[in-house]
């Protein structure tokens, strides 16, 4: 795999779509090139800090008790 | 309620309104219940629930209409790069300073197509087929919205960076500490 191969799969690899083989494939890159590596650092980081930044928000508690009520 | 917070982070982000929001989780619980029998047990349920809320969504406030807003072509932007050409240590001296706040507007001026992708991909955590199956398109469909959405949200997020002084084009600033 050369980085170009890399960097096209970057994405899957961290959004966890990649095939076992794929996976090897592209950890054994990144073993040997700090650049590629480095990348993948941030898209990881990235990605967590969008999770983090989203997830936060919880449904209120009066509104998760209005709910129960009108369900039950 | 299983899945409720998901889906209240998820009509917060799509309506940008919590009383909107509620109103829209509310009754996507209503219509869960009233068509239950279509649910077919051992499927994603979470995708299942969302799948409704999003539907709801989009036939109460876009009239149906799922033809997106387009994207601004910001071309092949990809941030890491853009900040290595600037200087900066892309992680330590941009991403450790970017505010919860911003990413989360940065999220909001998505076009709400592209926003339900990362939404369910980034945020909650999904596969792309179980995003395919939400949003009843191609897993294909998802990673090309996906892709365009990241690109405008890198490109979103280093406008800001710009803008609050993080970085500037031709090189690192030194932020002053407060």
């Amino acid at each position: 795999m050369n980085c170009k191969d890399c960097s096209e799969k970057l994405d899957r690899y961290v959004d966890r779509e990649l095939n076992d083989t794929e996976v090897f494939e592209l950890k054994l890159h990144l073993e040997g090139c700090p650049d590629c590596e480095d990348q993948y650092e941030f898209q990881s980081h990235l990605k967590r800090l969008v999770r983090h930044s989203c997830d936060c928000d919880t449904a209120p508690p009066a509104f998760r008790e209005k709910l129960r009520q009108i369900l039950s | 309620m299983t899945h409720l917070d998901t889906l209240y982070r998820g009509a917060l982000r799509l309506t940008r309104d919590p009383d909107q929001a509620q109103d829209l989780v509310q009754e996507a619980y209503l219509r869960a219940l009233r068509y239950q029998h279509s649910y077919q047990q051992g499927t994603n349920m979470r995708a299942w629930l969302f799948a409704i809320m999003r539907n709801l969504f989009w036939d109460r406030f876009k009239g149906s209409r799922k033809e997106d807003v387009s994207l601004d072509d910001v071309g092949e932007f990809v941030l890491y790069d853009k900040l290595r050409d600037e200087g900066a240590k892309p992680e330590e001296d941009v991403l450790n300073k970017l505010a919860a706040s911003e990413v989360v507007e940065a999220v909001e001026k998505l076009p709400p197509l592209h926003r339900e992708v990362v939404l369910l991909v980034d945020v909650e955590g999904f596969s792309y087929k179980d995003a395919a199956q939400t949003l009843g398109v191609p897993i294909g469909t998802v990673m090309s919205r996906l892709h365009r959405a990241r690109q405008q949200l890198q490109k979103s997020l280093y406008d800001y960076a710009v803008e609050s002084g993080i970085v500037h084009t031709g090189g690192m600033k030194q932020v002053p500490q407060p």
